[in-house]
């Protein structure tokens, strides 16, 4: 059994991809699965969008002019971009950290972050919420401390859901960025230090454009899971920063009011595609700009 | 093995998949929570024992899943535990199985809560709810104490959806009088609403309320009465006041097209019953929909239940809010977000 791996491993070239069709077949089944369950359900809805309460698109006519539609999306996409912004910040230190760290230490890192992503959603939103409230630790601690004398609102607002958002979101960015950053021979950090560089030039210069496949495929999955947020902002938020995913949740769930949740939830669907398009262009020209 | 393994998941995943489908089960589907536990302790066991129709439990309820099962055509929920106005909508929408009075005798049943489609399944009030550790002198009384950020600083806790409840309270609190409240005058509503709206930390959910009482965070707010109840009963200092408290029911409702309609009808005769009821007002603080039942609990819990203070009690008005939830949740929203 083990020979006859090794053999086929060892044996030969690699094999190129052959050029026929047949692969076509092969992601067939997975393709008619992903429609089902992915793609029809989300047709059903734009239906439901142009059709319900009469056909036509008085749906999409509210959505724009409505100032709240507006706000609410707006504040969606601004939050998640505060919140992917912070986490590139703070998770790219720790990435570095776990690739660098002694194994033993790094297994240890690596298991809390893991741990807590594994940790309930809700009451991990809770226990920041009993954190950070003016009654919260934090609170009390800075005024104990003499640091403040009235205590900071830190949560039903956007403080609140920024902080508990980013801290939900940081497995999602360490994780593709210790990927990449393992890919990384130590050697050229050694190499630009002999060369002369100091620590600041090796990573501007060397480290940072290495990493930044990590920080692009983080930041993406950060911001597009951010836009649909929904438990995190309704328990830390303020009404004044709703945002979207909650909107569509209550037009759908209390008011059954489908076709604008439809039409709320293809427009997220929508753009979210485009900064997705657009954020894949403007990467890919800075790849082949480098190169 | 692996193929044996694979045919034992298989199989076991067959026997679970098909449970719910088997003559002698139910679901009831309710908010979850300590509401449910109680529904399931008062009324899913014990009529499971009486009846053998075993009640699988699912929740929480959710009325766009309700409406989609409705419409796919073969709803999985035998029984629902909705909000009022809710089931008058939807009774009127044709998503609820009409019920069947021949089994469920409604004639023990408070008539405030009965309509064709539904009938009450407990009833609870919006109260004024306070921390009394921050109001040691003066304790606030009325909806106006609400609005009264001199006598009563601090924040305060509201509820966060377009529902019935808060935009009445503003009202009273601005001195309409309770048989004037509806239709709503929400120029007005809002209007006194905006004296306090920095103040406003507005709970979505139950638990988040109580942690917001219970921390002092919010020291003062609107509640379900239940939740102030269990939270005195954990041994946290808070008041609760029941001038004009404001009542709704929670509702049975039968989804239309569901698989067993009679298990449904006997759930629910057996649910409303005056034991069934009592036991679960007896779990919750919340008051039963049986008029038989208040001969069943002592005394010390009746006085907890807001079926005891129907002095200056109010009826949220269910059949407005079904006819005007939409127009006012636009407003609503609007108006939180500024």
């Amino acid at each position: 059994m083990t020979s006859v791996s090794i053999v086929e491993r060892g044996g030969g070239p690699p094999q190129r991809r052959r050029r026929s069709g047949g692969g076509f077949s092969y992601v067939l089944p997975a393709l008619v699965l992903l429609s089902l369950v992915f793609v029809l359900p989300v047709l059903l809805l734009l239906l439901r969008s142009v059709t319900e309460p009469t056909l036509g698109l008085q749906n999409y006519a509210e959505l724009v002019e409505s100032a709240t539609y507006g706000r609410v999306f707006l504040n969606t996409f601004l939050v998640s971009a505060v919140v992917t912004a912070i986490t590139v910040v703070i998770g790219y230190p720790i990435a570095w950290l776990l690739v660098i760290l002694p194994r033993r230490w790094a297994d240890l890192l690596f298991g809390i972050i893991i741990l807590s992503m594994w940790t309930n959603l809700l009451a991990r939103t809770y226990a920041w919420m009993v954190l950070l409230q003016r009654t919260g630790v934090i609170n009390k601690t800075l005024i104990g401390l003499g640091i403040i004398d009235e205590p900071l609102t830190l949560v039903n607002n956007l403080v609140g859901v920024t902080i508990g958002m980013t801290y939900i979101m940081l497995p999602f960015i360490i994780l593709p960025l210790v990927t990449t950053m393992r890919g990384i021979e130590p050697d050229l950090l050694r190499a630009a230090a002999l060369c002369g560089a100091g620590r600041l030039d090796a990573f501007r210069r060397v480290l940072l454009p290495l990493s930044l496949p990590g920080i692009a495929a983080g930041g993406l999955m950060t911001f597009v899971m951010s836009l649909g947020y929904f438990v995190t902002p309704s328990l830390l938020g303020g009404t004044s920063n709703m945002m979207a995913a909650e909107l569509i949740a209550q037009l759908i769930q209390s008011l059954l009011n489908w076709g604008m949740g439809g039409a709320a939830a293809f427009a997220l669907l929508v753009l979210t595609l485009a900064l997705y398009a657009l954020q894949l262009r403007l990467f890919r020209r800075a790849q082949a700009g480098r190169a | 093995m692996s193929k044996l393994l694979s045919v034992g998941a298989l199989f076991g995943a067959a026997i679970l998949w098909s449970t719910p489908l088997l003559a002698k089960d139910m679901v009831f589907t309710s908010w979850g929570g300590t509401t449910q536990d109680a529904q399931k302790e008062a009324w899913a066991k014990p009529f499971a024992k009486q009846s053998g129709i075993n009640v699988l439990q699912d929740g929480p309820t959710d009325y766009g899943k309700l409406k989609a099962m409705v419409e796919s055509g073969k709803p999985a929920w035998t029984v629902v535990d909705v909000e009022n106005d809710f089931a008058v909508k939807a009774g009127k929408d044709g998503l609820l199985e009409p019920l069947d009075f021949s089994i469920i005798d409604k004639s023990k049943l408070d008539p405030r809560f009965v309509t064709p489609y539904s009938v009450g399944s407990f009833y609870y009030s919006f109260a004024l709810g306070y921390n009394r550790d921050q109001f040691r002198k003066k304790t606030p009384k009325s909806w106006s104490d609400l609005f009264d950020l001199s006598s009563f600083p601090g924040k305060r806790t509201l509820y966060k959806w377009s529902a019935p409840g808060v935009l009445e309270l503003a009202l009273l609190a601005d001195g309409v009088a309770p048989d004037k409240l509806y239709p709503l005058d929400l120029d007005r509503a809002f209007k006194k609403l905006d004296t306090i709206k920095p103040q406003i930390i507005w709970w979505s959910g139950g638990a988040q309320s109580q942690q917001l009482l219970a921390s002092g965070e919010a020291p003062i707010g609107m509640f379900w009465n239940g939740r102030i109840d269990a939270i005195r009963r954990s041994g946290v200092d808070v008041g609760i006041s029941w001038d004009q408290n404001l009542t709704a029911a929670d509702a049975l409702v039968v989804p239309k097209g569901t698989v067993d309609k009679e298990a449904a009808m006997k759930f629910i005769a057996f649910a409303t019953s005056a034991q069934a009821q009592a036991d679960f007002a007896l779990l919750t603080g919340y008051a039963p929909t049986n008029t038989g039942s208040k001969e069943l609990l002592k005394p010390d819990v009746r006085a907890t239940l807001p079926d005891e203070h129907t002095q200056g009690q109010i009826n949220l008005d269910m059949a407005y809010w079904a006819e005007h939830r939409d127009e006012i949740a636009k407003r609503w929203y609007d108006w939180q977000g500024k």
